[in-house]
């Protein structure tokens, strides 16, 4: 219980801190307060001059801050400059989009890098080791906008983009992993005792490899939501990502600061929970 | 029973396939997400295709002929002062809600769209003096609207008003035109489907629209609307790049239009912000006529619309586009590419030619930067263009490219630029929508913002001219003050007009009546009158 706690005060101070960070960045980007609505060319004077103040009411961040901290303690997180919409409106319709991108590219990441790493390390299986490991290795040269591109020329899903990003890290960590594992003298002296390969795997291999591995989901999740963002952009999934991507071009202050404390949140929540699954002798 | 379950199956078969082939479904993609459903507040492409299709008008602009024609109003008239206009109204019209239309509504939508807090661009238009705007509601059918100064073009600033209810539950969701908003997927698409209360019919007496719903997705990438439309998924793209316009040309050409020189043209200036933290030779030169039309006869723009724009754009002539039949002055033509002229301008204002470098009288090399906006390859491409054509009179150009939201801080805010290469979009045809352009003190006066008195005789003379034709009401005697704003601005060149961009779209040949023209909304203005091939409306 002391643990849980001490690990959720962190992550609230630490998303805090994360929303404070992240409006200052916001702030002091390049032409910050400039809207794009000031070179219409209907527009009066009068009208240009009200964007101009609207946007300078955001240019004080310890008092934005302020501000902002209260409001959300109301359930309100501002409204979105460039979508014209509530915040918590566009979050609440956008996110299930890329959770749910983000549930299948894991889930399929995942499975493909376990499903090859096991039997690399069980069967000793060098020609599926090395064309396992050169697909991974192409696939971790090849950025994520390219697979985006070529997801949408093929036609097939951009979710499953998230999958080629995380497939090559999960599969090289857990391959080291369990191939280091496999050869420990405890291990080996089960295997020469007869022990079947579906036993050693479960009660010696896997207790073995499971802190890191458990490590590695929490990684894996900040990964899918950093991977998130040009595939949401480039496939024009209606997600967080795209959502991002808008409201830093637009430089939009509310939208910007939710998202960062929303995505430092699930990161955050992401590793603890992997760090809390772990046994406390692990930890140590 | 087996008769009987036979009948059902026909009948069930029967009504399926009288749906299937009974509603049509177009579809097409908006760039990014509507920001208003307020007509009022209408400032982007997506929300006004959305008002486009969903507001009606009191009168509208036939994209076509360029002409008036009756909305929801059958008659007007603008008083002789240029101030009041009076509306008949067509009478039992209803909003899509089924709320009656009403002059109530028409003085409710001028008192919103006239109240300054709103900040409405479109009230903005009829913004023309100090004071309160009236409607005197005459009969149910009858509506005068007065302003507190005459207002240029007082008609035509109508095609933008979207009427809204003044009673209905819905607010700016119930009404008018040929179609309603019946779903919102934020991010993903926009359903319409077709008004069943819209007022006009065919001429055959059938109710328009055709087309019975309307599919907007959301597509900001515009190699997926490409590719979408080439699979049949979408049935039109209203604008597309020169770039794409040839590829389709080679690979689906009678799905490629060429509507000709639109009323959008590419443009540069150079910065004469008196305070901008620029050297002050550097301001004398900018300042220069000399200077300007030197640049302007040094830059080819044939190759530039042959090259950048692959021959769909034309040499531009100045403020007006040769798309704007009326306000055209046809007297003006674009300036020729001469390098031997550019220089004995240059020569008169001492800058020297030697060893292939130019310099001022002061012995300054001629050096100076053209910023634009990243991503933008056709402005890049020219940029580059206009930096291998200046070298050629000894002029070296560095070329800037930045993120759009910083450029406008560099040309609004902190004018730390020297020149900019731009475009402007016209979606107005009368000059009155260029005022805040063209006054010496307005903010978008680009070359010198908000003049506190016009810094040249020119300007206070283009001041005067433009006050001129927006307080005369005679079309005629307006068109020849604003020919005279065109030729001074074509003899001075504070814009140095480079391109006319030709109005390129895609339309899928199982699109009927379209007719593409070079006014907003190039493909769809006619929207009730399109309509679906009937295999097409099967397979949706």
């Amino acid at each position: 219980m002391q643990r849980l706690l001490r690990h959720a005060a962190l992550i609230l101070v630490t998303v805090l801190l994360g929303g404070l960070l992240g409006a200052t960045l916001v702030r002091f980007s390049p032409a910050f307060g400039v809207d794009e609505a000031e070179l219409d060319p209907r527009r009066s004077s009068a009208s240009i001059e009200s964007i101009r103040r609207a946007k300078g009411e955001e240019r004080n961040i310890p008092a934005f801050y302020l501000h902002y901290l209260g409001r959300m303690a109301k359930g309100n997180l501002g409204t979105s400059r460039t979508l014209n919409r509530p915040v918590l409106e566009l979050v609440v319709t956008r996110l299930p989009e890329t959770v749910k991108s983000v549930i299948l590219g894991l889930l399929v990441g995942w499975g493909a890098g376990l499903l090859l790493a096991i039997p690399i390390a069980m069967f000793r299986s060098w020609a599926l080791d090395i064309a396992a490991s050169t697909l991974a290795a192409i696939l971790l040269c090849v950025p994520t906008a390219v697979f985006a591109l070529l997801f949408v020329v093929l036609r097939t899903p951009g979710r499953l983009v998230i999958a080629l990003i995380v497939f090559p890290k999960v599969f090289r960590y857990a391959r080291n992993l369990l191939v280091k594992s496999a050869l420990l003298p405890h291990v080996l002296t089960a295997r020469a005792k007869g022990l079947g390969n579906l036993r050693v795997f479960a009660r010696h291999i896997l207790p073995n490899v499971a802190p890191q591995l458990s490590s590695l989901a929490g990684v894996s999740v900040s990964l899918a939501f950093t991977a998130a963002i040009p595939v949401e952009v480039l496939c024009d999934l209606p997600g967080i990502g795209q959502l991002a991507w808008k409201a830093a071009l637009g430089r939009d202050l509310y939208l910007l600061v939710n998202l960062t404390m929303i995505i430092t949140l699930i990161t955050l929540m992401a590793n603890c929970a992997a760090d809390l699954a772990r046994p406390q002798g692990a930890r140590a | 029973m087996r008769r009987v379950l036979f009948t059902v199956l026909s009948l069930w078969l029967a009504f399926g396939s009288a749906r299937a082939q009974s509603a049509t479904q177009l579809r097409f993609c908006l760039r990014s997400e509507p920001k208003t459903f307020n007509p009022l507040l209408v400032e982007e492409d997506s929300s006004d295709t959305v008002r486009y299709l969903t507001g009606g008008v009191l009168v509208r602009l036939n994209r076509k002929t360029q002409k008036l024609e009756p909305g929801l109003a059958t008659d007007w008239k603008v008083s002789r002062d240029g101030r009041t206009i009076a509306f008949t109204l067509r009478p039992g019209l209803k909003f899509s809600d089924g709320t009656s239309f009403s002059a109530a509504d028409v003085a409710y939508t001028v008192q919103q769209m006239m109240e300054p807090s709103l900040h409405s661009p479109i009230g903005d238009t009829f913004r023309s003096g100090e004071g309160a705007t009236e409607s005197k509601i005459l009969a149910a059918d009858k509506v005068a609207i007065s302003f507190p100064a005459p207002v240029a073009g007082l008609d035509r600033l109508f095609d933008q008003v979207a009427i809204m209810s003044a009673s209905s539950a819905k607010k700016e969701m119930a009404v008018l035109g040929p179609y309603y908003v019946s779903e919102n997927h934020a991010g993903s698409y926009l359903m319409l489907e077709r008004n069943p209360n819209y007022w006009r019919q065919d001429a055959a007496g059938r109710p328009l629209p055709y087309i019975d719903s309307i599919r907007l997705d959301i597509q900001q990438n515009r190699d997926l609307e490409l590719l979408r439309l080439e699979r049949g998924e979408i049935d039109l793209v209203n604008s597309i790049d020169p770039e794409y316009y040839e590829k389709l040309v080679k690979e689906k050409p009678a799905l490629a239009h060429d509507a000709g020189p639109s009323l959008d043209s590419e443009h540069m200036w150079f910065n004469q912000v008196p305070t901008a933290a620029i050297s002050d030779y550097k301001k004398a030169w900018f300042q220069s006529a000399n200077f300007r039309r030197a640049v302007s006869e040094a830059i080819n723009r044939q190759d530039l619309a042959r090259i950048a724009f692959r021959g769909h754009a034309r040499p531009a002539v100045g403020i007006v586009s040769p798309a704007n039949q009326f306000w055209f002055n046809d007297k003006l033509r674009p300036h020729p590419f001469d390098q031997k002229s550019a220089l004995q301008r240059l020569q008169k204002d001492g800058f020297r030619l030697h060893d292939g470098v130019l310099r001022d009288v002061n012995g300054h090399v001629v050096e100076f930067s053209i910023i634009t906006n990243a991503g933008n390859r056709y402005r890049e491409r020219m940029a580059t263009m206009i930096q291998q054509d200046l070298a050629g009179v000894g002029m070296k150009v560095n070329v800037v490219t930045l993120d759009f939201p910083s450029l406008i801080e560099r040309i609004t805010r902190t004018f730390t630029y020297e020149a900019c290469l731009l475009g402007l979009v016209n979606t107005d045809l009368d000059p009155a929508s260029v005022m805040n352009v063209w006054l010496s003190s307005a903010e978008n006066h680009q070359w010198s913002p908000g003049e506190k008195k016009p810094a040249t005789a020119w300007e206070a003379e283009i001041d005067r001219l433009m006050r001129a034709q927006a307080s005369t009401l005679d079309d005629h005697r307006r068109k020849q003050y604003f020919d005279r704003v065109q030729e001074i601005a074509w003899e001075q060149e504070p814009f140095i007009y480079l391109v006319t961009k030709n109005a390129l779209s895609a339309i899928s040949t199982s699109l009927s009546n379209a007719q593409p023209v070079v006014l907003r909304p190039q493909v769809f203005w006619n929207v009730d009158e399109l309509k679906l091939a009937p295999e097409v409306a099967a397979t949706r």
